[in-house]
This record gives structure tokens, C-alpha cells and sequence, in this order.
């Protein structure tokens, strides 16, 4: 750990947003009030579908897009009104935004150099930051020179050689190949780990949020679906929204009919005991779906569709009362090619959801 | 597309030949008449082949014309033409892309209308407008019946009057007023990324700061492309030039050269002069293109290497 290091953990901050909106006009809303702390130190991950607000969000915290109303936080200060300068955060932007005619070296220090820092200084802290990224070969070259690792590499580098409070990113590895991406995700978590500066990351990219994230903010059009760890947000989706978007293939929801004793699908099969009366949503993981198990006796019929074989494992469709469900089969299970299948959905493994709202019911099967 | 066949190469070399023809024929006939003296033309007629007296009738065009002076008219309206526009439209397109701007779009059509209604078509309005630039406040003035109040209160009507005719303001003034480069920069701006200004906004930089350490210096192709341009096309101006500058002394060459040909009839010009002028008065262009063409290339079609 070294001097930049420190100085970057230090300077973390937190964020809190209250109340925030933002609205082009009465008629285009793209966020309602918002309410959401994330703490110092803290990997968050914003999650959703394109136009969902989410790079608004990362603007109007940056300080680049007007906030209609409601206030943002940044430590204790009310930030909502500062310019972008004065709020201590600093951004990588998609297509990195480097300056093109200047160098590596140059395109790092120029923050620095507006803010008036003293030359040798300036050398020295960007020296430290290019060290660390394992840049420090390359900094007389222009941004047209490196390749796309290195470039972002840069404007990684571009932004942490101010020390901020705070660290956005917005969709920073959606313009890399499939294998730089993996790459630069793990870059990514070594770096958050060794400097702890407060990051908020900006994706459509679930992977993405499911690896690095310490939470995952998921947002649709504008709401806050859900705000928890990856591991609760995939286990315990808050919505049928969020189960839908979390997951490959994601979640199968079917809709369900409660008869006051068990829960039967449109076709009539029992799937599950349960109280419960009026229409649901029932929702089951493609890995949890059992194939001719003999689990807890409500097996249902279902015909294959088709199936895919992904050599680890293979994802077969089959329709199931009329909808279509997808079943990851468990790695090296032999699924003859034959066409009806017996299927078991363990009830440990169920998520209820409310028909209208689309909200999760926690505890229609007992305790999960 | 490329095509092989013989006749196809033989038929496309010859009407390469004849457009060189149609193109230099005039040129060459331009240097060998001003090589030649006034009194072998007047013998002989046009000059088919060079002759000796080119440096001789160029020492003439110095000493008794005053091409000289007139020359240094044209580098000083074109270069002024050439320095304003720039400036002009580059901050012009910077404010219509990065900033927004109520009416951006307006004004940029406004801009661009520019381009259509050329100073030749507009050459009287321009001439009237230069010879009292107050003309429109007064017009409006009237219009409005502002200047009947004005007149009952003091006695007589507001006339503001401020000729620029005949000045090196006034030629290169209408001149500048023209939308090209404005679309040029809006164009090379597009073609930048638009997270720059962001980027810029995140590292501390305000606007101005953005605007010389950024833009500028990513310019420099688009600038020195649209600074030959509107420096050719000020040095080679002639009906502007010709209505707006009523003196010898503060004509351009071009119309100078013009004003070679004797008003008189039955005069025979003295056309090796005269042509000889022209080379010279060609040479300025012919060497700025020499030295900036990589530019001129480069910046037209707006690639940033």
C-alpha cells in the first residue's frame, strides 16, 4: 500500500441522495423522489435497462445534469448545487473521453494542472497512479497509440490521481471485448479492494453488477426495484422485475391460481401447497427446477420444446401449461431427447409474487 | 472500380489531356505575353512562345503601377478576412454544439442562409449599409415614429451617420459575414466525442479553460483548412473590392489589374504589363497552397489524426 493508496481510502465518502428528482418536463419523468444511502467505502453497482435513469443518476451525482429537485449528499455536504469541480468525485466515462492530443501523462495530470497543483507534485502523483495501474511505460504515448485495455487503464488512472471522495463509472467496459472485459473486471475489484474509495458503477451488464458490486441498486424507470447485496438480490428478488432481469436464462414466472390448499398452474397441475387464494405469480430459478426427481410428489407434465447443450450444462424450454419455462439442467445430467418430462418444483426453491404489483409475498412457503 | 481495358486508358488519358490543355492554355499564354514587350505585340499580336523581357516588364509593374501598394491592400484584407472568419466561426459553432443555446437551431439556419445569399447578390444593400453603417438604427428609427417624438423634443431628428467605405474595415467586414466556416467547425465538433466536454466539466475546466486547452489545440487541421480557403478567396475578391474601395491606394490588386486596361477607345493595352502583373499577383495564392495543401486536404475532410 502506498501514499495514494491511503490518501484515496481516507478521502471516501458517503453518499446520500433525498428526495432527488429529475424532470424534463411535468410529462417526462425519469426519476420519481428517490431516497438511497450508500456508504463510504462502498462498491454499488446501478442496474437496469437502457433508459431506466440510471446514467442520469451518475450525472446529476457528478454534477454534469441539473437536479430538478431533492438533495445530494456527498460526506455531510450538500453537493446538488456545487459544480462538478468542487464535489470531490471523478468519473470514467464509456468511451474513456481522453483527450487525444495529449499524452498519457498529460491527459493524467490535467485535473491536477487546472487546480493550480505545483509541477514537480503533479509528476510525482501521477508517477505513483501510473505505477500502480502498470502504466508507467506508456506515459508519453498518445491515447491513439494504446489499446483498449490501456486506454482504459488511463482513464481510470485520469481519475484517481485526484484522490476524490468519490469514484463513478459509467458503463466503463461495455466498448471491450468479451475476454478484455473479464480482464478489466477483475482489474477492477483489485483496485476497488486495495483503494476503498466509495464507487458507483453504472451497467446494463448484470454479470458486471453480480461480480462487483458490494450492492446492487437496481432501477427501473427511475425506482428503486431493489437495493441489497448480489447474493440476496438473486435469492430473494424484491420483484418480478428483478428476477426477470438478474439471472441467464432468468428466472421462469408462470401464473398461478391459490384454490385455498395448493397452488395450481393454468392447466390445472398442482405445483405447490399453499393457503392461498386468487391469482399469483410464481417464480422458479432454471437451475432449481428438478427433472424427473421424486421430490415432495407434486411432479407436473410438461412437453420439450427444445434444448440447448452449453457443454457444462444444457437449458431445455418446455411448455408448461402454455407458457414457456426454461430448466438449466445440473452439470453432466443426461436428459434423454424424449417428449414429455416429469418435473418437480421444490417448494424451498419457489417465489410467490402479487399478481397485480409484481412485489414479492416473503413467506408463502414458510420461512425461506 | 478499376478498369483494364486499353482503348478505356487511351480514350480517359486523352480527355485528361484536353482538360489539362483547357486549363493551362490560358496560363501559358499568360507568361509568354508578359514576356514579351509592348512593341513586339503590337507587331505581332498574341505571343505563342516565350521571349526575354518577363523580368523587365515585371521591374515596369513595380515602378509605374501601383500594383505594389494594391498588393499589400489584398494581404491585408485577406488575411484579416482570413483571421476574423476563423475566430468568428469557430466561436459561433462552439456555442451552437456545446452549449444550449435558446434558438440554436434558428440561429444556425440564420448562419447558413449565409452561404445562400452571397455578397453578390446583396452587393447594393452592403454598399449602403457600409456607406452609413447606422443606416438600419435609422431606418428603424423612423419606422418606429421614435424620431417624430425625438424631433418635437429636440428640435430634429436623430441621423447618425459612420461611413466605412474606402476604409480596410469596410472591405473586409461583408466579407467575413459568411456561414461556411461556422459549418465546417459544427461538423468537426460533431465528429468529436461528446463525454470530452463531460470529461473536462469532471477535471475542474470551465468552458473557457475547455475552449483552449481542449478544442483549440484538436482544431488545428480545421482551422488552417478554413483559414486557406477564406484567405484565397479574400485575396482573389473582385466585385466587393471594386464597389467598396473608391481610391487607388485602397484598391486590391485584383481590381487594380483590372484597372490597367485603359478606359480610352482605340488605345491598344499594354498587355505584357498587365500580364506580368498577374503572375505576380498569382504568386502569393500559388505559394500559400504550396505550403498549407496537406492542411487544406486534411481539414476538408475533417479526419483528426
Amino acid at each position: 500500500m502506498n501514499a495514494i493508496d491511503t490518501a484515496i481510502r481516507a478521502a471516501a465518502a458517503s453518499i446520500t441522495v433525498k428526495g432527488l428528482t429529475k424532470a424534463y418536463d411535468p410529462q417526462t419523468v425519469v426519476i420519481p423522489p428517490m431516497d438511497v444511502e450508500l456508504k463510504a467505502g462502498e462498491f454499488t453497482v446501478v442496474l437496469g435497462p437502457s433508459g431506466c435513469g440510471k446514467s442520469t443518476l451518475l450525472q446529476m451525482i457528478a454534477g454534469l445534469e441539473r437536479v430538478s429537485g431533492g438533495k445530494i449528499l456527498i460526506g455531510a455536504r450538500e453537493v446538488q448545487d456545487l459544480e462538478p469541480k468542487h464535489r470531490g468525485c471523478a468519473m470514467v466515462f464509456q468511451n474513456y473521453a481522453l483527450y487525444p492530443h495529449m499524452s498519457v501523462f498529460e491527459n493524467m495530470a490535467y485535473s491536477l494542472k487546472v487546480a493550480g497543483m505545483a509541477k514537480a507534485e503533479r509528476a510525482e502523483r501521477v508517477a505513483a497512479v501510473a505505477k500502480m495501474l502498470g502504466l508507467a511505460d506508456y506515459l508519453h504515448r498518445k491515447p491513439g497509440q494504446l489499446s483498449g485495455g490501456q486506454r482504459q487503464r488511463v482513464a481510470i488512472g485520469r481519475a484517481i490521481v485526484r484522490e476524490p471522495g468519490v469514484l463513478l463509472f459509467d458503463e466503463p467496459l461495455s466498448n471491450l471485448d468479451a475476454q478484455l472485459r473479464h480482464d478489466m473486471r477483475i482489474e477492477l475489484a483489485d483496485l476497488h479492494r486495495r483503494i476503498g474509495a466509495t464507487t458507483v458503477f453504472v451497467t446494463h451488464d448484470q454479470v458486471e453488477a453480480m461480480t462487483l458490486a458490494d450492492r446492487i441498486l437496481i432501477l427501473n424507470k427511475g425506482r428503486i426495484e431493489q437495493f441489497d447485496t448480489p447474493k440476496a438480490i438473486y435469492h430473494h428478488p424484491a420483484s418480478v422485475f428483478v428476477a426477470k432481469f438478474i439471472g441467464a436464462p432468468p428466472m421462469n414466472i408462470l401464473p398461478v391460481t391459490g384454490d385455498g390448499s395448493a397452488l395450481r398452474l393454468a392447466d390445472g397441475q398442482v405445483v405447490a401447497n399453499a393457503p392461498l387464494t386468487g391469482a399469483y405469480q410464481l417464480g422458479i430459478r432454471p437451475e432449481d427446477i428438478v427433472v424427473d426427481g421424486k421430490a415432495d410428489g407434486h411432479a407436473v407434465k410438461a412437453a420439450l420444446r427444445f434444448r440447448e447443450d452449453l457443454g457444462s450444462h444444457s437449458v431445455l424450454a418446455v411448455d408448461l401449461g402454455g407458457s414457456i419455462v426454461r430448466i438449466a439442467t445440473p452439470f453432466g445430467a443426461d436428459i434423454a431427447d424424449r417428449l414429455e418430462l416429469l418435473l418437480n418444483f421444490p417448494t424451498s426453491r419457489l417465489h410467490l409474487f402479487d399478481a397485480a404489483t409484481g412485489r414479492a409475498i416473503p413467506g408463502a412457503f414458510g420461512a425461506q | 472500380m478499376i478498369e483494364n481495358a486499353r482503348s478505356l486508358n487511351i480514350t480517359a488519358s486523352i480527355i485528361l489531356l484536353i482538360g489539362m490543355v483547357y486549363i493551362s492554355g490560358p496560363l501559358y499564354l499568360t507568361l509568354t505575353t508578359a514576356s514579351h514587350s509592348y512593341e513586339f505585340m503590337l507587331r505581332n499580336g498574341l505571343a505563342w512562345y516565350p521571349g526575354d523581357q518577363l523580368l523587365a516588364n515585371m521591374a515596369r509593374v513595380f515602378t509605374e503601377t501601383r500594383i505594389p501598394i494594391q498588393m499589400l491592400n489584398s494581404l491585408l484584407v485577406a488575411l484579416g478576412n482570413a483571421a476574423a472568419t476563423c475566430i468568428l466561426s469557430f466561436l459561433s459553432a462552439y456555442a451552437i454544439v456545446y452549449f444550449r443555446v435558446r434558438w440554436a437551431g434558428f440561429a444556425f439556419a440564420l448562419i447558413l442562409a449565409t452561404i445562400m445569399l452571397p455578397l453578390e447578390i446583396r452587393v447594393i444593400t452592403t454598399y449602403q449599409v457600409a456607406s452609413n453603417i447606422f443606416s438600419p438604427l435609422n431606418a428603424l428609427l423612423d419606422v418606429t415614429g421614435l424620431n417624430g417624438l425625438v424631433a418635437q423634443v429636440f428640435g430634429a431628428p436623430v441621423h447618425l451617420e459612420w461611413s466605412v467605405l474606402n476604409t480596410h474595415f469596410g472591405l473586409i467586414a461583408p466579407l467575413v459575414a459568411h456561414g461556411t466556416g461556422t459549418f465546417l467547425f459544427r461538423q468537426f465538433f460533431r465528429t468529436l466525442p461528446t463525454d470530452l466536454f463531460k470529461a473536462a466539466r469532471m477535471d475542474g475546466a470551465g468552458p473557457i479553460r475547455f475552449m483552449f486547452d481542449i478544442l483549440l489545440p484538436l482544431s488545428r487541421t480545421s482551422f488552417a483548412a478554413l483559414f486557406v480557403l477564406t484567405f484565397l478567396s479574400g485575396w482573389t475578391q473582385y466585385l466587393w473590392p471594386l464597389v467598396g474601395a473608391s481610391t487607388p491606394d485602397m484598391q486590391t490588386a485584383v481590381v487594380g489589374l483590372a484597372r490597367l486596361v485603359p478606359d480610352a477607345e482605340g488605345t491598344v493595352p499594354d498587355f505584357p504589363m498587365i500580364m506580368a502583373g498577374a503572375v505576380i499577383v498569382s504568386l502569393v495564392p500559388l505559394l500559400m497552397i504550396a505550403l498549407l495543401q496537406r492542411y487544406l486536404v486534411q481539414g476538408l475532410v475533417l479526419s483528426e489524426k
